[in-house]
């Protein structure tokens, strides 16, 4: 009898008694504030100032302060989310798949976006921060801003940036991409999806990358690739160009 | 449905094993990508759940990114000493980069794509050279 009794406590964790200490909340408010983001965007016309990622992180951000929710308490709970990204990032593969045959014939196109995206990406983010008398620290965190967090990290740390400092600069720059390319490549007359598509993965990474399957798959595929390329590429070439300049 | 999300998670384990073991440099879900990619290319075909899978996710991959977006705001006040060339560089930069990107590749898609109609495909180099 007595046994029972102890182990009673322990199906009690497996009930609804603990859902107060699950992330349902801070999950089901992320989901929502999307919603709602999508939706307001759809109301004036998708405008890309309106990016449902961007609308969504403030509409949160103002119901953290409204409410006086600690931030962590919020990243803490949307964990799920965040967890989501790692499986969604490895279905990229499909779109890139299904155009295969378009980026095997453009393959030289995509090696001419690298070769001035990559550089340009580094040295536009570190010749403005240097010009506006930015510390050397800042400016090393900047250099990888272009390339997924993962990789950004890593190359942060080799080349003597802040890990935590280089983790919101390239958040930063995935929405400052998100918005601002389709603007800019309207501004530069590029129609061509995978010119837009290739130019926003290569300078904004991942959510570049998801802004540019909303327009349509082809540009989401080659925003994939050079998401994926550029990152690979900035990992290998960024820490060495830098041992053998300074 | 359970199949392909086993096989989508499947890789993004390996990518996991891999960056732990310090096999690849490479986060996770980016070896994922390419370990996928690597397995439809040799099955020549994506099975069709994958292909319905990959489609739902994929159209709310911009909401995965809200979390870390709300990370940022939690941490602006760390920027704050630096703030306005931070933001300069990474709003500015980041347009830059991807009007310079656009313009250069767009000029030489237009170029080779003119060449292939025009002229036969060992001058498309040159003509490329010449446009851009």
């Amino acid at each position: 009898m007595s046994s029972l009794s102890q182990h009673l406590p322990h199906l009690a964790n497996l009930t609804w008694a603990t859902l107060a200490d699950k992330p349902i909340l801070e999950t089901g408010a992320t989901v929502f504030a999307f919603l709602a983001a999508v939706r307001l965007s759809r109301v004036f016309g998708n405008h890309p100032l309106l990016n449902p990622t961007l609308l969504a992180i403030l509409f949160i951000a103002i119901g953290i302060e409204a409410t006086g929710v600690r931030y962590e308490t919020y990243l803490r709970g949307s964990d799920p989310v965040h967890f989501m990204l790692g499986p969604a990032v490895v279905l990229l593969a499909v779109p890139l798949f299904r155009q295969t045959a378009t980026i095997r014939a453009s393959g030289r196109l995509i090696a001419i976006g690298l070769l001035v995206g990559l550089p340009v990406g580094v040295l536009s983010a570190v010749g403005i921060a240097w010009l506006l008398g930015a510390s050397p620290q800042t400016i090393l965190s900047l250099a990888p801003k272009s390339v997924t967090a993962g990789i950004a990290v890593g190359v942060s740390e080799q080349i003597g940036g802040l890990q935590n400092l280089t983790i919101v600069l390239v958040i930063m720059t995935g929405i400052a991409g998100a918005v601002l390319g389709p603007i800019v490549t309207r501004l530069a007359r590029v129609n061509d999806p995978r010119v837009v598509g290739l130019s926003m993965g290569i300078a904004s990474h991942g959510i570049g990358t998801a802004r540019a399957l909303q327009i349509n798959e082809v540009a989401g595929a080659f925003a994939s690739l050079g998401m994926g390329l550029n990152g690979v590429l900035t990992a290998m070439l960024l820490p060495l160009v830098l041992k053998l300049f300074f | 449905m359970l199949e392909q999300i086993a096989r989508v998670l499947f890789w993004l384990c390996i990518g996991e094993i891999a960056s732990r073991s310090g096999l690849l440099p490479l986060p996770a879900p980016v070896t994922g990508l390419m370990l996928l990619y690597a397995e439809l290319a040799i099955r020549g075909k994506i099975p069709e759940d994958l292909g319905v899978l990959a489609d739902r996710i994929l159209q709310f991959l911009g909401m995965l990114f809200v979390p870390a977006g709300v990370g940022v705001i939690a941490y602006l006040d760390l920027l704050k000493l630096e703030f306005v060339p931070i933001l300069a560089a990474v709003i500015g930069g980041t347009a830059i980069t991807i009007f310079i990107t656009a313009v250069v590749a767009n000029r030489f898609a237009a170029a080779t794509s003119k060449a292939d109609t025009d002229v036969a495909p060992e001058v498309e180099e040159a003509a490329g050279d010449v446009k851009s």
